[in-house]
C-alpha cells in the first residue's frame, strides 16, 4: 500500500517506518528534515498545513498522522487538533480509505477515570479534561469521529502513553527504575511501531465500526488498562512485556521446585 | 451584572447585547479585524491580554456558533484554540459562569417527527464548517466544566431568528434569546455542563424546551404561550 506519514520525524516515526518500509511505499513528511538513516521519500511538510496535507495525500491508500506536539499553547492546537483536521480533509478529498490517527491514552482516559477506576478500556466515551496536550489530541480525534461518520473513513486510533527502549526499559525523558512498579501502560518503541503496521494492514471486517480506537501496550498485570481489544482485533502481539518494570528481583524458592505446588 | 460577550460584531452578539444591554454592563469584544468603536479587538491569545479581557468580568456569553466568518482552519482555529485560551483565562480569573451560544442546527438532520430533547447526541455535519467548530467549541466547553474549572450553560438556539414563515418550525425570537440568557445567568438549578434547547412556542414546534421551562423558571410563560 501506499502510506503517508505525517510528523514521521518524532519518536515514533522511526519505529513505524522500520516496521512497514519493507511491505509498504512510505512517504515520509515532517516539518524538521528526516533522521539521516531515513532512505525513502521525504517531503518537509507541516501537518497543520490542510492545502499541504490535501495535496501529499494524492494517490496514497492510507495516512498515518504520527505528528504531537506537547508544551506550547498555540503550537499544541495547530498540531494536534488542526492535523486530524487536515488530514480528514485530505481523506474525503482523495476518498482515502483509511487513516491511522495516534496520541496519548489521556485524550480518552482522562484524569477522573485514571484515579478512580480499572479495567479501562479503548471504548470509553474520552473523557480528556482540560490538560493541553490530552485536550488538543482529543479534539483532533473527536474531528476524525465527525467526519468518519459523514463520509464512512476507516479511522484507527492506537493510544500510547509510556514507551521505553527494548534495551535498558529506560523512557526518553528519565532513566530506568527497575522492580518498583510502573506506569501501567508502558511499551516497548519497537512494538509501538509494529501496532502502526497492525493497523495499516488489520482486514477492514475485523473492525466492528468505522472509527476504532486501541490501547497499546503489552500484558500487565495491574488491570488498570484493557489491552484485549488491541490483541484480539489487531492482531498484534508485543515482543517486549517489560517485566522487569512490574516483578520484584528473581528469588529461588527453597524447595527448589520453583513454587510447583 | 459585569458581561463579557465575544464575537461582538456578529449578528448574533449585537442581538444579544440590545437584549442585555440595560440590565448589565457590557464589555464587548473581537479579533482585531472585526473590532470597531466600542468593540475591544482581542486575539484571544494565550497571552495576558486575554487575561486583562475577563479581569472582572462576572459571566461570559460567548458566541458559539456564527460568531465568526472565514476559511475553515481559521472557524476551526477560533473554536478549539482562542475558545480554549478564553475559558482558561476565565477559569483562572474565578469567572462563575459561562454561557456558550450553540445552535440547534446540530441536530437538523434528525426528522422532524422525533423528540430529539438534551438527551439525545448532536450530529454535526462535517462538510459544514460552522457547525463542526459549533460542535468542537462546545467540547471544549464540557472539558473544562468536567474539571469543574467553570460552570458552562450551552445554550442551543434554535433557527432562524424572528421568522414568523409557516415552515420555520425552529425559529427563536429575540426577545426569547435575550430572556433565556437572563435566566441562565441567575438559575441555581445549572449542574456544571448544562445543555437547554431554546426555541419558540410556534405551530408544529421542532424541538420541546421542557429543561428550559424546568431550570429556566422565569421563561416558563414564553416557552408555552
Amino acid at each position: 500500500m501506499k502510506v503517508l506519514i505525517l510528523g514521521g520525524n518524532g519518536m515514533l516515526g522511526p519505529w513505524a517506518v522500520k516496521a512497514m518500509k519493507d511491505q509498504h511505499d512510505i512517504l515520509l513528511t515532517d516539518i524538521n528534515d528526516p533522521y539521516p538513516e531515513y532512505k525513502g521519500e521525504f517531503q518537509k511538510l507541516s501537518v497543520d498545513d490542510v492545502d499541504g496535507v490535501v495535496k501529499a495525500a494524492e494517490g496514497m491508500d492510507v495516512i498515518v498522522n504520527l505528528s504531537v506536539l506537547r508544551p506550547h499553547r498555540q503550537l499544541a492546537f495547530d498540531v494536534n487538533t488542526m492535523g486530524n483536521y487536515a488530514m480528514m480533509v485530505a481523506a474525503r478529498e482523495h476518498r482515502i480509505k483509511r487513516v491511522i490517527t495516534t496520541g496519548p491514552h489521556f485524550q480518552m482516559v482522562g484524569q477522573q477515570y485514571e484515579e478512580w477506576d480499572f479495567d479501562l478500556n479503548p471504548d470509553m466515551p474520552p473523557a480528556p479534561g482540560t490538560r493541553l496536550y490530552a485536550h488538543t489530541k482529543a479534539l483532533g480525534q473527536e474531528i476524525c469521529r465527525v467526519f468518519s461518520e459523514r463520509h464512512g473513513i476507516q479511522v484507527i486510533t492506537l493510544l500510547y502513553y509510556n514507551m521505553k527502549h527494548s534495551w535498558n526499559l529506560g523512557g526518553p525523558e528519565a532513566p530506568p527504575a527497575y522492580h518498583e512498579d510502573m506506569v501501567p501502560f508502558s511499551t516497548a518503541w519497537q512494538d509501538c511501531g509494529t501496532a502502526v503496521q497492525a493497523a495499516v494492514e488489520v482486514a477492514e471486517d475485523r473492525l466492528a465500526s468505522k472509527n476504532e480506537a486501541f490501547f497499546i501496550f503489552p500484558d500487565l498485570p495491574h488491570r488498570k488498562h484493557d489491552n484485549e481489544k488491541t490483541r484480539r482485533v489487531l492482531g498484534w502481539k508485543p515482543r517486549y512485556q517489560v517485566e522487569a518494570l512490574w516483578n520484584k528481583e528473581h528469588r529461588q524458592p527453597p524447595s527448589g521446585l520453583h513454587e510447583a505446588f | 451584572m459585569n458581561l463579557l460577550i465575544t464575537s461582538a460584531a456578529s449578528a448574533t452578539a449585537q442581538l444579544i447585547a440590545n437584549e442585555l444591554s440595560d440590565t448589565h454592563t457590557l464589555r464587548l469584544t473581537d479579533l482585531p479585524e472585526n473590532a470597531s468603536g466600542n468593540i475591544v479587538a482581542n486575539e484571544l491569545g494565550h497571552e495576558s491580554e486575554t487575561d486583562d479581557l475577563v479581569a472582572g468580568i462576572d459571566a461570559i456569553v460567548n458566541i458559539g456558533y456564527q460568531g465568526q466568518t472565514g476559511s475553515s482552519p481559521h472557524l476551526i482555529d477560533y473554536h478549539t484554540r482562542r475558545t480554549y485560551n478564553l475559558l482558561q483565562a476565565a477559569s483562572d480569573a474565578g469567572v462563575k459562569r459561562y454561557i456558550n451560544i450553540s445552535t440547534l442546527r446540530l441536530y437538523q438532520d434528525h426528522e422532524e417527527n422525533l423528540v430529539v430533547t438534551e438527551r439525545w447526541r448532536s450530529d454535526p455535519p462535517a462538510e459544514d464548517t460552522e457547525l463542526l467548530a459549533a460542535h468542537m467549541a462546545e467540547y471544549v466547553c464540557k472539558e473544562f466544566a468536567r474539571d469543574r474549572l467553570i460552570q458552562v450553560a450551552n445554550l442551543r438556539l434554535g433557527w432562524p431568528f424572528d421568522s414568523t414563515a409557516a415552515d420555520d418550525t425552529a425559529t427563536v425570537s429575540s426577545g426569547l434569546i435575550g430572556a433565556a440568557i437572563e435566566e441562565a445567568l441567575i438559575s441555581k438549578q445549572l449542574i456544571q455542563w448544562q445543555d437547554i434547547h431554546i426555541q419558540s412556542p410556534v405551530a408544529h414546534q421542532r424541538f420541546i424546551t421542557n429543561t428550559a421551562a424546568k431550570l429556566l423558571p422565569g421563561l416558563a410563560v414564553r416557552l408555552s404561550s
